[in-house]
């Protein structure tokens, strides 16, 4: 497999952002109750992600090292406020649905991650492929969640009904709980598949 | 300055610029859109509160075009006078400043739904305090002026899964059929803690569930429900003296 293909398909699962180094959990949480809620987030951040990645890429010589974090961050912020705007904009019941959960992609850990660890030392073509590796499985994993917590929750899948009316739903899957359980799930299988993982 | 900080400072100076025109900007381009997506969704409401079903039954919301019809031909709005509840005749919140119309204590909007050139449903602005934020919303009246048609809470910042509920169809479709006028007067509307069941087992024609939780969000509603009701009260008294 060659080394761009890699970058690519690592995050996706032996290296993934949220099942093996645990990052991105708030939003995880938060946005999965539905799966479009879900989606919707998974295409915010993997625009903002694969932005800010190839950005700060170019960026990576000219930003000043004391200042490397803050300039990180305002780029971030900006692409998540252009997001934020379009949303309210073309999408606004989704916008209200998703409310303060788009403003917080700016404090994803995976955004702030990738350009801390691959993109300021990487040039902007791998560092393209690694936001979009890293978006997809981040998106991969709050998917499967929100599948999940929605059939369990409201016996639906995108608003479609996929259990029988007469099913009541557990509105444990509903709430936060619901979320660690099935993220926890999920983190089990991943680490107990991943051959390689360690943990110490 | 050395060098070094020379480059920093203008490096720190330039990612400013960019990133504040960028984004002053984007939202220049995008306030009208927003606007108009904001007041769409207000007047879905005012219809929700109508009772008016503003779904189809894939879900999706009613049009743009079809929100615009029932505005042109059911509903017409009328301005009251802050202090007195009295009719301003002529006065349409087209012509106010949008900050001036939110200060209750200048400008009451009323929402007539007509039905065969009759008024058949009142509906007016409700918003107050919650826990976190000021909750908006509207509540329709029947043509009784004391019985709730139906009522919504829409914009709002109370907790995901707590008090966020009260947008939920559960919470707001128990006001249907609630009294808020009662014996002559105004009736003292309640949330109740706990379900209206266990503290009412008579039960209670001006009370409805409350939410687990969130009972400062709820405890909110049931006051600027109260307060507003008594607000347009004053003109409603002089169309019941009519009739």
């Amino acid at each position: 497999m060659g080394a761009r293909t890699k970058i690519v398909t690592d995050p996706l699962s032996d290296n993934n952002p949220i099942t093996i180094q645990v990052l991105g959990i708030c939003s995880a949480l938060a946005i999965t109750i539905q799966v479009e809620n879900a989606f919707v987030m998974a295409c915010a951040l993997t625009f903002v992600l694969t932005s800010s990645n190839v950005i700060i890429s170019l960026l990576r010589k000219l930003i000043p090292g004391r200042i490397r974090m803050i300039v990180e961050i305002s780029i971030i912020a900006a692409l998540v406020v252009l997001v934020d705007q379009t949303l309210r904009a073309f999408f606004f019941e989704l916008s209200r649905q998703l409310s303060i959960f788009v403003a917080l992609i700016i404090t994803n850990c995976i955004v702030m991650g990738r350009a801390e660890a691959f993109a300021t030392q990487h040039p902007p073509g791998p560092s393209l492929l690694d936001g979009l590796g890293n978006s997809i499985g981040y998106s991969v994993i709050i998917i499967l969640v929100a599948t999940g917590r929605e059939i369990l929750g409201s016996g639906t899948w995108y608003g479609i009904r996929v259990l029988p009316e007469a099913y009541m739903g557990n509105g444990l899957a509903v709430l936060a709980p619901g979320a660690f359980l099935i993220l926890g799930i999920i983190i089990w299988i991943q680490r107990t598949a991943t051959s390689n993982f360690k943990d110490d | 300055m050395r060098k070094a900080d020379r480059q920093l400072f203008v490096f720190a100076l330039s990612v400013c610029v960019v990133v504040s025109a960028l984004l002053s900007t984007a939202a220049t381009v995008l306030k009208e859109r927003q606007e108009r997506e904001v007041e769409l969704d207000r007047k879905r409401n005012v219809l929700q509160a109508f009772g008016v079903d503003v779904r189809d039954e894939a879900g999706r919301r009613i049009s743009a075009e079809r929100v615009e019809e029932y505005f042109a031909e059911n509903i017409r709005e009328v301005i009251l006078e802050g202090q007195t509840g009295e009719l301003i005749e002529g006065l349409t919140s087209a012509e106010l400043d949008p900050r001036d119309l939110r200060d209750r204590e200048r400008y009451l909007p009323l929402y007539l739904w007509h039905e065969d050139d009759e008024v058949s449903r009142y509906a007016f602005p409700i918003s107050g305090q919650g826990l976190w934020s000021t909750i908006h919303g509207f509540l329709a009246l029947e043509d009784d002026l004391a019985t709730i048609r139906g009522v919504t809470f829409y914009d709002h910042g109370e907790t995901p899964g707590l008090g966020a509920e009260i947008e939920q169809d559960w919470f707001q479709s128990q006001f249907e059929g609630k009294v808020l006028y009662k014996d002559g007067e105004p009736a003292d509307f309640q949330v109740v803690k706990g379900g209206v069941e266990r503290r009412y087992p008579e039960g209670n024609p001006s009370a409805v569930d409350g939410i687990s939780g969130a009972t400062i969000t709820a405890d909110g509603v049931a006051d600027f429900i109260n307060r507003d009701f008594r607000r347009y009260n004053r003109y409603f008294e002089t169309i019941r003296g009519e009739g």
